[in-house]
């Protein structure tokens, strides 16, 4: 054991560019080695939950989007559905299949550009670039739909803003089946990469008790070697329609749980979402998407708690409603959040350069962090 | 500190690093055989598609009016409160028009719901999405800056009108 030194606090960020947006972490250190790590947030605080309540019910779905811009489609699509549920509104069948397209369209673009950067944070910069192609196909397709490339304000509470374009389907195959290829492109250039392994593997290990105590959700919690996603676990929308299996961390590299395996649970995760949007395309039924939408939102007095499996993690959503048209609260458990909160246990006793790797690994978006 | 088990050993041909460096070559020399997904953006511009949300814009009619008739409906569903619209009464035959109609840019977040819950289609999400500001009083838009030619906008009303 090196001699002990005194301890040094360095701040990170809130500027820099492997924080993912604006964080600052106070890292403690002991020479190289990193003691303690504490995130600071709050830099992109805009009082979502409040202002929430001074909105009716549909306006606040534009907000929902800002969220984890993301993935801004799952983020309105677990609105809509806690709504919904409060109101005991059943949306028309095409409705639901199209939110799950779009869900898992925005799960492959999310999950892209959470490698893709953590490939930058490496110091691999190809796949960034590659990863930002393909999910500019994506977002074509969004924009097709609906009009925005990052901010959709797509599902509407009974109902989703724009039907499907003709071309859609046939666009979505073409795309998927050029994605599956560009996927195995990606494979070769990042993940079996001997220096992004040396830089990943056996770095960061999150054991599964530690993960489940802290609240880690989403493909953190996989990694760490639990099969739990709520796509399966309390199955939404029309999920329980799919075939799709839930990719857990094997340890394949290193120890289960450790970066590669975060980040390798996300690039299987895609292959899944692609199982999943093609048996939705041979499933998708014909229907009005408007026929369900509420003309005045007004739920009786009472509370719900509505979660789905966003591309990050569990989002959950708490409405208490005092029978008026704006909710009285708003509750938002945003899964970036709860995951970040892990990060001071996960950089113990690692080098600095180890701590960007970690903070990548885990995916955060600071504009759900902070709300 | 945690037992790290790295693989340090390369062998020969890792060592040489040309087959790694040929092999990067490779993937470059096949990118350049791809086609292109960039745009170089000042010179050629983007064209968005009908589905696209611009900026929202006021529908003139050929005559030289407004289509609004200042029912309010936008600024009431507007969840930022960038819209501000005060009526009027007119001779013409829609007996209503907006003396004021002020969009704030710097607080619209184009979300479209004014576009949705117009009854004339008379705002409408334009294609225009380059919005330069010299000061903050310039972002406030009235009528001389929303109003434009339904020629304009047509595919937009088109699209409305089928996907809507």
């Amino acid at each position: 054991m090196a001699l002990k030194t005194e301890e040094m606090v360095l701040n990170m960020g809130p500027q820099h560019p492997s924080t993912h947006g604006v964080l600052r972490l106070e890292v403690e250190l002991d020479g190289e080695l990193v003691l303690d790590v504490k995130p600071h947030i709050g830099y992109l605080h805009r009082c979502f939950e409040k202002h929430a309540e001074a909105m009716n019910y549909n306006q606040i779905v534009p907000y929902t989007d800002r969220m984890d811009y993301l993935a801004a489609m799952y983020n309105s699509f677990g609105y809509a559905l806690a709504v919904e549920r409060l109101l005991g509104i059943q949306v028309p069948e095409r409705v639901e299949y199209i939110r799950v397209i779009m869900g898992e369209l925005q799960r492959i673009a999310s999950h892209l550009v959470a490698v893709g950067t953590y490939g930058v944070d490496i110091g691999a910069f190809t796949p960034f670039l590659f990863g930002f192609r393909d999910r500019e196909s994506i977002l074509t397709l969004f924009e097709m739909t609906c009009g925005a490339r990052m901010l959709y304000n797509y599902n509407w509470v009974g109902g989703v803003s724009h039907d499907l374009h003709p071309d859609f389907v046939p666009m979505t195959r073409e795309f998927l089946k050029y994605f599956k290829g560009s996927l195995v492109e990606f494979n070769n250039l990042l993940s079996y990469n001997k220096i992004f392994i040396e830089r990943t593997a056996n770095v960061g290990v999150l054991p599964l008790d530690t993960a489940v105590n802290y609240g880690v959700t989403g493909p953190n919690l996989r990694a760490s070697g639990l099969k739990w996603d709520l796509r399966k676990n309390d199955p939404y929308s029309v999920y329980d329609r799919f075939d799709f299996e839930i990719p857990v961390g094997s340890g394949e590299k290193g120890t289960t749980g450790d970066c590669w395996d975060r980040y390798y649970v996300r690039i299987r995760e895609m292959e899944e979402s692609v199982k999943i949007i093609e048996q939705a395309l041979d499933q998708l039924p014909d229907g009005d998407v408007h026929s369900a939408i509420p003309k005045r939102i007004k739920p009786v007095v009472g509370s719900i708690y509505s979660r789905v499996e966003n591309p990050k993690g569990e989002l959950g959503y708490f409405i208490i409603s005092d029978g008026t048209v704006n909710p009285y609260r708003m509750k938002v458990r945003g899964p970036s959040f709860v995951n970040l909160t892990v990060m001071g246990e996960l950089c113990k006793g690692h080098l600095v350069a180890d701590v960007i790797a970690i903070l990548g690994s885990i995916d955060i978006v600071l504009g759900e962090v902070d709300r | 500190m945690p037992e790290k088990k790295r693989e340090k050993d390369l062998t020969i041909a890792e060592k040489l690093y040309i087959p790694e460096i040929v092999k990067g070559l490779g993937l470059t020399l096949k990118s350049m055989f791809r086609p292109k997904f960039t745009m170089e953006y000042p010179e050629v511009k983007f064209i968005p598609p009908a589905s696209y949300r611009g900026r929202p814009v006021l529908v003139q009619e050929e005559s030289g009016t407004e289509r609004c008739v200042a029912c309010g409906l936008c600024s009431r569903v507007c969840p930022s409160l960038a819209i501000e619209v005060q009526a009027s009464e007119t001779s013409l035959e829609k007996e209503r028009y907006p003396v004021k109609f002020e969009i704030n840019m710097l607080r619209c977040i184009f979300c479209g719901f004014c576009e949705e819950v117009c009854p004339e289609e008379a705002i409408v999400m334009s294609k225009d999405y380059e919005l330069v500001f010299r000061d903050r009083s310039e972002a406030i838009y009235g009528k001389d800056k929303l109003m434009v030619p339904i020629r304009q906008v047509e595919d937009r009303i088109e699209f409305l009108r089928n996907f809507k």
